[in-house]
């Protein structure tokens, strides 16, 4: 059987959410870079044929294209032995679901405040990372919650696609600026994803070693 | 807000052994961390090399080391190590900014003005309550420490006495004891502290008053702009 191809881009958050979810899902991609900067790769005629969108990630596999980060997510824990990071639960799959579009749509604030610090793209850098603040706000909150009701991640005690979802945002928030000073529930969940067996970093999350 | 003597800067609970945070005290960084022991230390935050926040680095046993080269320092801020040249003697005057530190009320203190250990006498932080703490959060916010003070009575429906930068509150369901936290001249930080073992209602209904309170404040601050 063929691997799953990633279109990928080393430095960009949401090509690392799903190596990390196929590190930690145990899954084996075959991963072609995709130079989109400096070398806007991403809008070259053959890639856009994949992507019209012009964007990374893609996922390709047997003639089937993904270009969703939460749908390949999903893809990927499909393919993985390991059932476990999805739930049984209908009630806590929703939950689940509900983190990964907030991380998809909420939290494109910290990717793009990271993108317009780091790689030069367009954008009012202190307005995006007003919003990002926000967004983490929410995050800090319901991780509060969380361990006062006794749970170690997002939706339950064990880790789901929506902690894998949410952590590069939180986890490079340092490169737009926002320290992890006033967010002890989330450095006390990272702490706790790092344990994770198959965890991996991506430049910018230090590897403590 | 002007404050002198000790000064909480996290709840205990959330500097767990092991592990670093950077805490902000009117505008001066430092680094709040535990050795693997569960001892608390808070240093400068500054890297005695070349000036990496040291919250940014790891904790190793007892040591501490920064993410930028490696040097590690022990708890008295001495640097032990340097990974680059692994057989130097490492001389004395490679040393951290160390900073009184003490452990009461469930919460971490510094001793202000920030000054190194030996220099402080003033004894520890006296706890408040002889009941057990109990951690709720930490609620940072963008207001001053006066505002976010005047702003409790109403959040808790109770009154407020304050000593010793924590704030007591006799609030209906639970007492609270809240460790004030001036971060800047716009910013603080309220380390909410329950008595007893709160039961699960209890906290969740302090969780969602801090929310509205800080969700009160950044209205406030919309409509000044
Ligand atoms: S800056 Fe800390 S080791 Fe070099």
């Amino acid at each position: 059987m063929t691997l799953p191809t990633l279109y990928n881009f080393d430095l960009d958050d949401h090509c690392y959410r799903l190596r990390l979810t196929a590190s930690i899902c145990g899954v084996d991609l075959d991963i072609l870079n995709i130079n989109t900067f400096p070398g806007h790769d991403h809008l070259a005629p053959d890639y856009l044929l994949k992507n019209p969108l012009g964007r990374v990630p893609t996922l390709e596999h047997d003639g089937l294209i993904l270009r969703e980060t939460a749908a390949i997510q999903t893809y990927i824990a499909a393919l993985s032995k390991n059932k476990s990071f999805v739930p049984e639960s209908l009630v806590e799959q929703a939950a689940m679901t509900d983190w990964m579009i907030f991380a998809d749509r909420d939290l494109a604030s910290a990717s793009a405040a990271r993108a317009t610090a780091l790689l030069d793209v367009p954008g009012d850098g202190p307005a995006l990372t007003a919003t990002a603040r926000k967004m983490l706000q929410i995050m800090e909150d319901h991780m509060t919650r969380q361990r006062v009701l006794g749970k170690a991640f997002f939706v339950a005690n064990t880790v789901t696609l929506a902690d894998l979802a949410l952590f590069p945002a939180f986890a490079l928030s340092r490169d737009f600026s926002i320290d992890h000073d006033a967010f002890p529930a989330l450095r006390r969940w990272a702490r706790q994803l790092r344990t994770v067996d198959g965890f991996i970093t991506m430049p910018g999350i230090p590897d403590y070693h | 807000m002007t404050m002198t003597g000790w000064i909480p800067l996290s709840l205990s609970h959330d500097i767990e052994a092991g592990s670093s945070a950077g805490a902000v005290l009117n505008g001066a960084e430092v680094v709040v961390w535990r050795d693997t022991d569960g001892r608390p230390h808070i240093w400068e935050d500054r890297c005695p090399h070349r000036g990496m926040k040291l919250s940014f680095g790891f904790v190793r046993g007892d040591h501490i080391a920064c993410l930028y080269h490696g040097w590690e320092f022990g708890e008295t801020g001495q640097c032990q190590k340097i990974p680059a040249h692994p057989d130097l003697e490492v001389p004395k005057s490679i040393c951290a900014q160390t900073y009184s530190v003490a452990e009461a009320a469930g919460m971490i203190w510094v001793h202000t003005p920030l000054e190194t250990t030996e220099a402080n006498t003033s004894p520890s932080p006296s706890a408040p309550t002889s009941r057990v703490a109990h951690c709720v959060r930490s609620l940072y916010l963008d207001v001053p420490l006066e505002r976010a003070l005047a702003a409790l009575p109403a959040a808790f429906g109770a009154s407020v006495k304050v000593e010793n930068s924590v704030a007591s509150i006799n609030a209906p369901l639970v007492d609270l004891h809240i460790g004030l936290h001036p971060v800047t001249d716009t910013q603080c930080a309220l380390h909410i502290t329950a008595e007893g073992q709160p039961d699960t209602a209890v906290l969740l209904d302090i969780l969602a008053r801090a929310e509205k309170l800080r969700g009160s404040l950044e209205a406030e601050l919309e409509t000044a702009r």
